[in-house]
């Protein structure tokens, strides 16, 4: 009896967590979706890092493929610090801090996806690698990790000049140095560059950078909760 | 006829009752927002020096002071915004927080305002919208034009943040100065309403510097600067 009404009342709260995860990434789209100069930049960025580093040179889709993260990242650091204020408000009358996490990512991932896919598809057809497929997914890992990486570099650096020096330093640390120095090891980049390495070279591995760039991916995600708890907790003692 | 009560310093104190009911805090059944002790300092600056206060449902109480007095500080500490250096704050139910400056997301409608924050209160889409839409009509909001908060005149803009705040139908309403940019009629339509709210049983704190208005208040709780602040913060 004492079960059942546990798993009923587990059941109900699930329910209700997804569905303000998804409310708050149908209406974190909707506010970014007519952001169109900001959409457009985030195509026109990665596409002109490719094109100025020589764009049919296989270098040039590594440069530009590690570059998405300045877009989708630059994004979700700004979507999450603007937001800092209503957040709070949100966490006050219901919604917990991880859920507004989720419902970012679960927009700005897809997003990204689309994104990498579509930029993809023009180093493609014009630096011709040696396996576009390997190529999209690790272009599409950029995407996909660049969103933690913002949303943890928001959550422990507060302000939006200071945060966007952070995420322009490391983005930049993991273009200039080589694929395998030890400090570019240490990037949360270094996993999808060397999928998009293996795409342009034809050799390399899939499962270890893959692997890799999930963990990372779940640190950041560790870290951006950790940060962002405190910053947005309500506290309240309620009488009796 | 409004109390007033001054509180300031170390002998910081508001009054359940009149001010000259001695300097203790009574404490009863019926309210909905305790507040003791309370201590709040920017750096070197103390703000808020053992601040106590309470209000009961059914009570509208007035915090004023001048800028720098610690009214917004002492909002957000009782709304759960901010933590105090010490002591308590107890509510009892649900808490409608109004901030000073709307918090907002720029580029989403009222409509999507009420939806988002209606989740968060457990209701549903169609709910939040009935519910919503009802809130803002009673402050002539131009319900059903789909423009987004960006694009509404200030006024336009604090009415939805009004309305989010009375959302969850709150026992306790924090207000810091919810009426910026309301027209004349918007203005006197909120204080009526503030007397229906209160007839609901509601406890309300509303942060106010228009003196012409406190006679409609219960009690005015007023915050002095703090002795130990640099004269120009006080």
């Amino acid at each position: 009896m004492t079960t059942a009404s546990s798993t009923t009342k587990a059941g109900a709260t699930a329910v209700r967590t997804a569905g303000r995860v998804l409310i708050m990434a149908e209406m974190h789209g909707r506010d970014l979706m007519r952001r169109h100069i900001a959409l457009a930049l985030l195509v026109a960025l990665p596409a002109s890092f490719y094109l100025t580093s020589g764009g049919s040179s296989r270098d040039a889709v590594s440069t530009g493929g590690v570059s998405m993260a300045f877009a989708v990242g630059g994004a979700t650091l700004f979507s999450a610090l603007s937001a800092i204020d209503v957040d709070q408000r949100l966490v006050m009358v219901g919604y917990r801090p991880l859920e507004l996490l989720l419902g970012r990512l679960l927009f700005l991932g897809p997003l990204g996806v689309v994104i990498a896919g579509l930029f993809t598809a023009m180093m493609v057809g014009i630096s011709h690698p040696h396996d576009g497929s390997m190529v999209f997914l690790g272009v599409t890992m950029v995407a996909l990790q660049a969103v933690p990486f913002g949303l943890a570099v928001a959550a422990a650096v507060p302000r939006e000049l200071e945060g966007t020096l952070v995420l322009i330093g490391v983005v930049g640390i993991q273009l200039a140095v080589r694929a395998n120095a030890v400090v570019a090891k240490t990037l949360p980049f270094y996993g999808p560059r060397r999928l998009i390495e293996a795409g342009v070279t034809g050799h390399g591995e899939v499962w270890g950078p893959l692997v890799q760039t999930a963990l990372y991916g779940l640190a950041l995600l560790v870290v951006a909760r950790m940060f962002i708890g405190p910053r947005l907790a309500v506290r309240r003692v309620t009488r009796g | 006829m409004s109390a007033w009560t001054t509180v300031r310093g170390l002998s910081a104190l508001a009054f359940a009752g009149e001010p000259d009911d001695g300097g203790f805090m009574l404490v009863v059944d019926s309210d909905q927002l305790v507040v003791s002790g309370v201590c709040k300092s920017y750096g070197r600056t103390r703000v808020l020096d053992h601040v106590d206060l309470s209000v009961t449902a059914g009570e509208i109480v007035a915090l004023t002071g001048e800028n720098g007095a610690g009214k917004s500080t002492l909002i957000r500490i009782c709304a759960g915004l901010l933590r105090a250096d010490s002591g308590d704050v107890k509510v009892a139910g649900g808490v409608g927080y109004c901030p000073q400056s709307p918090s907002l997301f720029e580029l989403l409608t009222a409509d999507e305002h009420l939806i988002l924050f209606g989740r968060g209160v457990g209701l549903s889409r169609a709910a939040a919208l009935e519910r919503g839409r009802g809130l803002l009509e009673e402050f002539s909001f131009p319900v059903g034009r789909n423009i987004v908060t960006a694009d509404m005149s200030g006024g336009t803009r604090q009415k939805l943040n009004l309305a989010l705040a009375l959302l969850c139908d709150p026992g306790l309403l924090l207000l810091d100065e919810p009426y910026q940019g309301f027209d004349r009629g918007t203005y006197v339509n909120f204080w009526d309403h503030c007397d229906r709210w209160r007839d609901q049983g509601k406890a309300i704190v509303v942060v106010t510097h228009m003196l012409a208005e406190l006679e409609r208040v219960d009690r005015v709780v007023e915050l002095t600067a703090h002795d130990a602040r640099p004269a120009h913060l006080r």
